[in-house]
């Protein structure tokens, strides 16, 4: 405890230069977390799971992968046609629509692309919709059944909403982009809780058919898109074996042979999507964060070696009252590693803080994924980052301090 | 070796504080550097500090031009191009066959040995299995090909050739192997071209005891052959496309990998017009007077600009970690200047007491800081030009969204970078000097020797 006492005396000695050292370690574990934090979302999405998970069927060969929808409801099924067949857990299909409320001036910020699919399915098959807080869900699930009973309703994430300059409550028309032609009219019938949906706009599937279906009545003819509708099904499997068997289902079952469909889990294909990424991940593992951690270190190195040299006649002193090499060893490490510590901490809590709950998430363009969160264990990055760069920052300045010979000290001040 | 105007008054502001410092300063630079000298250890760690800021920040910017080089040089002034109208890239663009032939025989459409300068083009992307994935690497790659109907015109349009010994694929679009027999009932394998970016990224597939055969040790080359689609793929020549997004491309026949993988029309037709004022007419008649096929289109140069969404976005990442980090850097060298001051607060009463004035003792330390960043920035800019001509992948895509286009980029350490950096580095010195250095003009000269 006198140890501590002495320590935090030290540091408060030259509250400048701690200062200062503190708001270095702050404002480069904020970075750190930040990439760390991307990092760790793409390697949790790319990890392979062996218990309830997600799996995609999408067209064999083509990106972006369009199929007929009439494969919808088999491949629901996980393509169980014989007794003694597997089927999924759930499913949820996903048709992509594209529209503008401006179609004579088009922008990023009044256009936006829906996913069209079963309402009922989006708290039970789209991640982290499943374990919302007990308010956000029963605001959710409000939604949801309005969109069951009024199929022109359109569920809008805040972001979406706020680019759109809309209200819930308010309509909207969507002129088709991709379904050209297919233009849709909406009512925002609710938003998304905040998370990674802030910019996901969902549309009832049945409007979405009916409204092709209504071309054809009009036109004569088809859609061009009419048999390529269905972008892709997700179907969720209890464990690695269900999965083997409705893959096996699928991939050997006739119906699917124009075009032919792939199914693989959610992790492979995300992985395959990130393959584009893989050198700016590369960097950003190997480059960015260890230069980042060495900078760091640097900079707390800095700091307790001009301190221990300002303290060679107050070390010196400290030998002569009967501290031994490792209590100044000890010293001069523990002040660095508080200073450390505390400012790892410090910075790793309000970056959680704002990122998340003020700004919403880091906005970084990689892949679909509309915004990156600090996860609660960036909190224990931090104090880990403080911890191991003050010590490697220190340990020189520490080591030599626990050197400083008196004599030699004295001999100077005399 | 152009230097953007945005960094010129930066950089003349630098100048001017650096001359001015050094005119005005009366405390000999001499002085300074022994100094500096004096106390290494601290000044080696603080410029390090700078010298990796600073070289993080050369490589992210070379990162950033290697993908702007992608999108500004794709294009060529002359060229338009024609999608299917509301589509947002060329992957969602269809365009029917007999458009085409209307198309190209617009008078502003330049001829070639008789043959209408037109690239009738259908681009796909498309899953391809990776043999042998090692563990923990996907097991499938997105693989972008290009059907062209005549290679000879593509190439021309677009300013490409290929390298010595190889050839554009033939009429027929497909070649038999050697070692497959048609009688057996081997399909032929379908000839391609390569683009430079895509072959090295091919050659990745290749197995070890394939490799002393190979002509090209890092990318595949001619004759040499791939899967995809349950067919082969050979290689019939590897395209000089470095810095342009064909770069990533594999080209094919498009009657045959059409309808291979359910692209029954052209997703983009390319147009040369005699130069960029023939394309604008011929841009703004197909958008405004041509009433016979929904399409829209564009001079090239603005459809490859129009990719450069994702650019901007990695740009503006860069941008915001460099500040942060030159923030950390900045807390670090005030640390070391305040522990100069510190250190020499009899030197600052002396030098009072000799007559220099407080602001002449402020220059000193400023000139101090300034050599420290200027050093490790420097250093730091040496360092990250080593990744000048490394290529990396990466996607460019258009605020419409889309899937955008996969790329091999050439990272490029251009002058704006290294000013960039230099500049970089001289603000974050002078801003972790300041402070320091007006506290230190604040001591009077008796207590300072006391």
């Amino acid at each position: 405890m006198r140890f501590l006492v002495l320590i935090i005396k030290n540091i408060r000695r030259n509250l400048v230069r701690s200062a200062l050292t503190s708001l270095g370690t702050i404002v480069l574990v904020f970075v750190v977390t930040l990439v760390w934090a991307i990092l760790s979302f793409l390697d949790a999405a790319m990890a392979e799971k062996s218990q309830d998970f997600k799996g995609i069927v999408t067209e064999r060969w083509r990106l972006p992968s369009q199929m007929p929808f009439a494969y919808a409801a088999s491949l629901c099924a996980g393509a169980a046609s014989q007794p003694g067949d597997v089927r999924p857990d759930d499913s949820m299909t996903w048709q992509f629509y594209g529209g503008t409320v401006d179609p004579d001036k088009r922008t990023r910020e009044n256009s936006l692309f829906a996913i069209a699919t079963d309402p009922s399915k989006l708290r039970t098959m789209m991640d982290e919709l499943d374990s919302l807080p007990p308010d956000d869900a029963a605001r959710l699930d409000e939604a949801i059944a309005k969109m069951q009973q009024n199929r022109q309703g359109i569920i809008l994430g805040k972001d979406r909403l706020a680019s759109l300059n809309k209200r819930v409550g308010e309509r909207i028309k969507l002129y088709g982009i991709n379904y050209r032609d297919i233009d849709l009219e909406l009512e925002i019938v609710g938003s998304f809780p905040e998370s990674r949906y802030d910019n996901t706009a969902v549309i009832h599937r049945d409007y979405l058919l009916a409204s092709l279906d209504a071309y054809e009545r009009q036109t004569g003819k088809p859609h061009p898109l009419a048999d390529k509708t269905l972008n892709l099904v997700w179907l969720r499997v209890p464990d690695t074996e269900t999965f083997g068997k409705v893959a096996n289902q699928i991939l050997t079952s006739p119906s699917y042979s124009s075009p032919a469909v792939k199914f693989e889990t959610a992790a492979s294909g995300i992985a395959t999507f990130l393959e584009a990424y893989r050198d700016l991940i590369w960097g950003m593992r190997w480059l960015l964060a260890p230069a980042i951690l060495i900078t760091l270190s640097l900079v707390i190195s800095n700091a307790i070696s001009i301190s221990v040299r300002e303290r060679q006649t107050e070390l010196a002193v400290l030998k002569v009252l009967g501290f031994r090499p490792w209590q100044i060893l000890t010293l001069v490490l523990g002040e660095a590693l508080l200073i450390g510590v505390g400012s790892g901490l410090c910075s790793a809590l309000a970056t959680f803080v704002t990122i998340n709950y003020v700004l919403g998430g880091i906005k970084f363009p990689i892949a679909f994924f509309g915004a990156f969160y600090i996860p609660a264990e960036a909190i224990l990055w931090g104090v880990s980052v403080g911890l191991v760069t003050a010590w490697i920052g220190s340990i020189v300045p520490a080591w030599s301090a626990q050197k400083v010979k008196v004599s030699e000290v004295f001999a100077k001040v005399a | 070796m152009v230097i953007s105007p945005a960094l010129l008054i930066p950089l003349a502001a630098v100048l001017g504080l650096a001359v001015l410092l050094v005119r005005l300063g009366r405390i000999p630079f001499g002085y300074n550097v022994r100094n500096l000298v004096v106390r290494w250890k601290t000044t080696l760690v603080t410029a390090l500090a700078f010298t990796l800021v600073i070289a993080l920040l050369t490589v992210m910017m070379a990162f950033v031009n290697g993908m702007y080089g992608l999108t500004d040089n794709s294009g060529n002034p002359a060229n338009v191009i024609v999608l299917s109208e509301g589509a947002t890239d060329e992957v969602f663009s269809n365009l029917q066959f007999t458009d085409a032939g209307e198309l190209e025989n617009h008078p502003d459409v330049v001829r070639w040995d008789g043959r209408p300068m037109c690239s009738r083009e259908a681009y796909l992307v498309v899953n391809q299995p990776i043999p042998d994935a090692p563990p923990g690497r996907p097991k499938r790659r997105f693989l972008q090909l290009r059907g062209i109907d005549d290679p000879e015109i593509s190439a021309r349009i677009h300013g490409l050739s290929l390298y010595d010994g190889g050839q554009w694929f033939s009429t027929a679009g497909v070649r038999q192997l050697p070692g497959d027999s048609a009688d057996a009932g081997a399909a032929p394998a379908i000839e391609v071209v390569l683009g430079e970016g895509i072959a090295r990224e091919l050659s990745r597939d290749r197995r070890a005891e394939a490799m002393p055969a190979a002509r090209h040790g890092q990318r595949l080359d001619v004759g040499e052959v791939f899967a995809l689609g349950n067919r082969k793929w050979l290689v019939a020549g590897v395209m000089k496309s470095a810095g342009s997004t064909f770069d990533s491309e594999v080209w094919a026949k498009r009657s045959i990998i059409g309808p291979m993988f359910g692209k029954e029309t052209y997703t983009s037709l390319v147009l040369q017009a005699g130069d960029g004022a023939a394309a604008a007419r011929l841009k703004d008649f197909l958008n405004l007077e041509y009433k016979k096929a929904a399409v829209q289109s564009l001079l090239e140069e603005e459809y490859f600009a129009s990719l450069s969404q994702t650019n901007r976005q990695f740009l503006v990442a860069v941008i915001f970690v460099a500040v942060v980090m030159a923030i950390g850097g900045v807390f670090g060298v005030m640390n070391t200047m305040f522990a100069a001051i510190s250190q020499r607060t009899k030197d600052i009463g002396v030098l009072r007491l000799l007559g220099f004035a407080r602001w002449q003792i402020l220059v000193s330390f400023l000139i101090e800081s300034l050599v420290i960043g200027l050093a490790g920035g420097l250093l730091g800019c040496a360092l990250g030009s080593l990744c000048d001509g490394w290529t990396a992948n990466s996607i460019v895509s258009s605020p419409q969204g889309g899937t955008g286009k996969f790329v091999v980029l050439v990272m490029d350490v251009d002058a704006n970078t290294v000013l960039l950096g230099v500049l970089l580095s001289a603000g974050m010195a002078v801003l972790g000097g300041l402070l320091p250095a007006v506290s230190s003009v604040r001591l009077r000269p008796l207590e300072a020797l006391r």
